[in-house]
């Protein structure tokens, strides 16, 4: 009887059940893997949490990353390696005369919910709620000299800037700005969409659900005008940490998520199996600022001295692990205003370098960096720091944290802005080079322009190259501005950076010219 | 009793007031504006002034505190500069995450760390004690970030047993249970050497107690003389050690729940600092440090409960 209780309690195994039990664990640890595989879902990586869902709000690409899912435009990016833009609500837009813009909507796009038909009131209210100014729009200034939308029919109407804005077509009607809401369900709720769910949406998908600090959760828009969507379900999933998040798709956990230079670089042609990886030329500018103002930098022999000791290549092979290319400006290649080449060399030229600081009467000389503590701005300082010293520069170098480091240089943060000597810096970009030379005139100061740099010529130019509707003529503008900055010894130019991403070859991801996701535009391959 | 416990009741809110107005302090005159962070690069300097105004950061630092601590007073955490919606909504979302990540730490570190102290007590001397040793130690060196690095490539890339992110479905909690196990171990482990390491040393203290002697005498099997008689007395300094060291935990909490991307309040806080949302970080915080101040509070009162020497040693 014991013999037979012990028995059933300890089964005696027999090696054919071992291997069987061994075979069913296996399977068993699979399981998850399959589990997510699924085709009808997508899971995004996003590099922080998007605010909310109003684009008085917004302030960059995440907002846009949630935007581009639920919303409309009239015109939308096209996805490809060319900036250009398509229909999107609209069926017909054009530039009517210099300061106004006729457009005509699609008949019969629908918000959902039952708040009926897009009409042009909604676009007259979508974008002159920008300029009220107790909506307090953080991105007013891409609507530039915008003043009011004349609606001429249910489907049409006019849009009227005070002067000529070319922007109006690449940053305004194309991104944030652009973005249509429901006038009628954003009039119900206040005037501002305040609420966990968007009260109408009109995008291919509609959101079912924010889990705060972790992820949006989107599912296929019934109510879409257009054609439906590719996925059931879009999970938008906030990954902070790069690593993490080349972890979580080699896991299978994200299908697209971008990955850094230095991944780049290790993965190569070969990245990990049922994954693909695609490197773009990103729109962003790294570049070494010196603060022109600084007693420190008083003599021009100096300033340039300091300019000629950077050795960009050194620092894109150790900082950009060399999968990116020294940058001749703050413009992009692709763009209007890209500069084939820098008036100073890439290369450094120590010589010069020690005989211009001879020629100021200067034995050594000490100065300090400021940089964010990321890796790629404190591994650029130190290569700097390493050079530099061959032309007699001693490179000190200061390292911060975010929120210290934006705010060295603002006047209205205390008196550090004027002791600055260098910074290294990375700004965002939209494609349009006025948004790149925007930070950079004399009213920057104290503000974003930490080098202090004030050029009449150059404020003119940006002023004038705004309402300048010949592309030809802007790209002279932008090129001869960029040329300003250089010459004041104040900018050595780094590089653009690249966008890497990394996704399963199981979906065939939209982007951008510069690699950012187009996930409205995604498809299952 | 009763005195002891409102000695410690009010010692606990006396530290809760002086760290939240002390973080408050340094949060505050730390170099970075929100209203430059928060509102990005095209927010005009009207939006910005209006801004400032809304939120009360024109006012000198003590009369900021002061509001502050009248705000929650009224039970009012303040608004989430960047969501735009109450504090309280963000914190209490985040809380649970983190709650439980840390009882899952316990879990991992109470069961692995008796097992192995127990073990290395119940062979002292041997070469698998030297073993556990070194193991327990080089637990306690593993930076909580790296073992959550580690754990990630091993157990969900390589293995492909745990999922890699996120806190599971809400409402199942399998699913949960399922993608707390990774993270948890990750901070756990660290804490697995010490309570192994106290668990020895206890259970070889408690092995040498006379009680242990004379049930040896009365002839009780070697096994249940250890894991029943010696065991249940060595774990009562462990237990005082998780309860001090939930403070620990919470910390370890930032690295784990950025590198799972788990929401929790951690990650919320790493957050908020980086973007000088001061109320969310403040909220967060007096939650956080409330949090821990209970869990040391319950871990007293349970030992002077247990050990009538501690209340008359205070």
């Amino acid at each position: 009887m014991t013999n037979d209780i012990s028995k059933r309690l300890f089964p005696t195994t027999t090696r054919r059940q071992l291997l069987a039990g061994a075979a069913a664990l296996g399977t068993a640890s699979l399981f998850p893997v399959v589990a997510w595989a699924d085709g009808g879902r997508l899971n995004v990586r996003a590099y922080l949490e998007p605010d909310d869902y109003d684009p008085l709000d917004a302030s960059g690409f995440l907002e846009e990353l949630l935007y581009g899912c639920i919303y409309r435009k009239l015109i939308q990016y096209v996805p490809g390696d060319q900036w250009d833009w398509q229909l999107d609500l609209a069926e017909s837009i054009e530039q009517s005369s210099p300061t106004t813009i006729a457009f005509t909507l699609k008949p019969g796009q629908m918000w959902s919910d039952g708040f009926g038909e897009i009409t042009a009131e909604d676009v007259k209210f979508s974008l002159e709620r920008h300029m009220v100014d107790e909506n307090n729009s953080r991105i007013r200034p891409d609507l530039g000299t915008f003043t009011h939308v004349e609606v001429t029919g249910t489907h049409s109407g006019i849009i009227h800037m005070e002067r000529p804005f070319a922007p109006i077509w690449t940053i305004a009607l194309p991104y944030l700005a652009g973005t249509i809401i429901c006038k009628e369900a954003v009039e119900a709720a206040g005037g501002k969409i305040t609420t966990a769910i968007p009260p109408a949406v009109c995008g291919p998908y509609r959101v079912v659900e924010h889990r705060l600090g972790e992820r949006w959760v989107l599912e296929r828009n019934p109510d879409f005008s257009g054609e439906p969507a590719d996925f059931e379900r879009v999970d938008l999933v906030v990954i902070v940490d790069e690593s993490a998040a080349e972890i979580a798709k080699e896991a299978g956990d994200v299908d697209f998520t971008s990955i850094g230079p230095a991944s780049v670089a290790r993965l190569g042609d070969n990245p990990p199996d049922g994954s693909r990886l695609q490197v773009h030329p990103a729109l962003f500018y790294h570049w070494v600022g010196l603060n022109v103002q600084n007693p420190k930098f008083a003599d021009e022999r100096v300033r340039m001295a300091i300019m000629h000791a950077i050795d960009v290549p050194s620092i894109v092979q150790a900082a950009f692990f060399d999968v990116a290319e020294p940058a001749t400006g703050i413009i992009a290649p692709g763009l209007i205003g890209h500069r084939p080449e820098t008036i100073i060399p890439p290369q450094a030229d120590f010589a010069r370098a020690r005989a211009l600081l001879d020629e100021a009467g200067i034995d050594r000389l000490e100065i300090n960096i400021d940089v964010l503590n990321t890796v790629i701005h404190t591994t650029a300082a130190q290569v700097m720091q390493a050079t530099m010293a061959q032309a007699g520069i001693d490179l000190s170098i200061s390292v911060h944290e975010s929120g210290s480091f934006w705010s060295l240089g603002v006047a209205a943060d205390g008196e550090r802005w004027q002791d600055l000597e260098l910074t290294i810096k990375r700004f965002s970009m939209t494609p349009d080079p006025y948004y790149a030379t925007a930070w950079f005139v004399t009213e920057q100061i104290g503000d974003w322009n930490w080098e202090q740099f004030s050029n009449e010529e150059f404020d003119r130019l940006h002023d004038e190259a705004l309402s300048e509707t010949d592309p030809a003529q802007r790209d002279e503008m932008y090129r001869r501005m960029q040329d300003l900055m250089e010459e004041s010894g104040g900018y050595r130019f780094i590089t653009h950076g690249v966008t890497a991403n990394l996704f399963a070859d199981s979906i065939v991801p939209a982007t951008r010219p510069d690699g950012l996701p187009l996930v409205q535009f995604f498809r299952r391959a | 009793m009763l005195r002891y416990t409102f000695q410690r009741i009010v010692l606990a809110l006396a530290i809760v007031f002086f760290a939240i107005s002390a973080l408050y302090t340094v949060m505050i005159t730390l170099p970075g504006d929100p209203t430059t962070v928060l509102l990005g690069p095209r927010a005009t300097a009207e939006i910005r002034a209006d801004f400032r105004e809304r939120m009360g950061l024109d006012n000198p630092i003590h009369v900021q505190i002061a509001h502050f601590w009248g705000r929650i007073l009224s039970g009012d955490m303040g608004t989430d500069f960047n969501r735009n919606r109450p504090v309280a909504d963000s914190v209490f979302s985040a809380l649970p995450h983190t709650v439980a990540l840390v009882f899952g730490a316990i879990f991992w570190s109470a069961s692995l760390g008796i097992l192995l102290g127990a073990f290395s007590a119940d062979n002292r001397g041997s070469w698998l004690d030297r073993i556990s040793g070194v193991l327990s130690v080089a637990f306690i060196a593993a930076p909580s970030f790296v073992v959550a690095l580690y754990s990630l490539l091993v157990f969900s890339v390589w293995l492909r047993w745990f999922p890699t992110i996120g806190a599971g479905e809400p409402g199942d909690i399998m699913s949960r249970l399922y993608h707390l196990a990774l993270p948890s171990f990750a901070i756990g482990l660290a804490w697995v050497g010490y309570v192994a390491r106290i668990v020895r040393a206890s259970m070889l203290e408690a092995l040498g107690e006379n009680y242990i002697r004379t049930a040896r005498a009365f002839g009780l099997p070697r096994r249940t003389v250890i894991y029943n008689y010696a065991l249940r007395v060595a774990i009562l300094p462990a237990v005082q050690v998780l309860g001090v060291g939930i403070g620990g935990m919470l910390s370890s909490a930032v690295f784990a729940e950025i590198v799972f991307s788990r929401p929790g309040l951690g990650s919320l806080i790493y957050d908020s600092v980086s973007g000088r949302n001061y109320p969310v970080v403040m909220g967060a915080m007096l939650v956080a440090i409330g949090f821990f101040v209970t869990c040391a509070l319950i871990a007293d009162l349970i030992n002077a409960a247990l050990d009538p020497r501690h209340r008359s040693q205070r």
